[in-house]
């Protein structure tokens, strides 16, 4: 069976030092948009050090590459380097690292619009902030980006309202 | 016993359910998190009832 915890998945990282940015799906739900996803999204850091940090984690946590899961691909440091996406299985269930998001945003671009979050147990996480998660959307365009955006949208301005 | 209000619904203009988006809201991220993974959960558990991995 395809397990998931979400909350494990972003336990460890942190436990294991990874310096990243929670997007997407999960990210929108943390914001407060009444969301279902299924996969973690997140933008490391992509220094040597942080990139180091994160290759231990995936491999603690058995995380291959979704596409031909029966050859079992695991990410090495040189794909990891990259500006492209990482579509991973893992014990904790689908984790997808992103070089960048939207038109080229790296960790750093995306660092100044996060808001730090406790999902539990004393764990804080850098969240992408639900403005910036909608301005990637309307910029990227896509179908299954633009059918969200109502939601997306709707749950800002009650947020702005002040329901918290 | 209290009369319920006449209008028990809040959509949106574009159809969104603005009710739902509230409550969201009334909880803590902690809480969201908590929520999103039992919904997934659930959703894995009946796919594996219904044989689909």
């Amino acid at each position: 069976m395809v397990s998931s915890d979400i909350g494990a998945a972003l336990r460890t990282l942190r436990e294991g030092g990874v310096e990243f940015v929670l997007v997407g799906g999960v990210a929108a739900a943390l914001n407060g948009a009444p969301f279902q996803t299924y996969d973690i999204d997140i933008v490391p850091a992509r220094d040597e050090e942080n990139l180091a940090k994160l290759l231990r984690v995936l491999h603690s946590i058995d995380a291959i590459y979704r596409i031909q899961p029966a050859r079992r691909f695991k990410p090495e440091a040189s794909h990891l380097r990259s500006t492209g996406h990482h579509n991973l299985i893992t014990s904790y269930g689908q984790l997808d690292v992103l070089g960048t998001i939207g038109r080229g945003l790296s960790y750093e671009d995306l660092l100044p619009h996060t808001v730090e979050m406790d999902i539990g147990n004393g764990v804080r996480v850098r969240v992408l902030d639900l403005a910036t998660i909608i301005a990637v959307k309307e910029e990227l365009g896509a179908e299954k980006d633009l059918a969200v955006l109502p939601l997306l949208r709707r749950t800002l301005e009650e947020k702005q309202r002040g329901t918290r | 016993m209290e009369e319920l209000p006449e209008v028990l619904t809040d959509y949106s203009e574009d159809g969104v359910d603005l009710t739902l988006i509230r409550w969201f809201l009334s909880l803590t991220p902690a809480e969201r998190l908590e929520f999103l993974q039992r919904q997934v959960n659930a959703i894995l558990r009946i796919r594996e009832l219904n044989g689909i991995e």
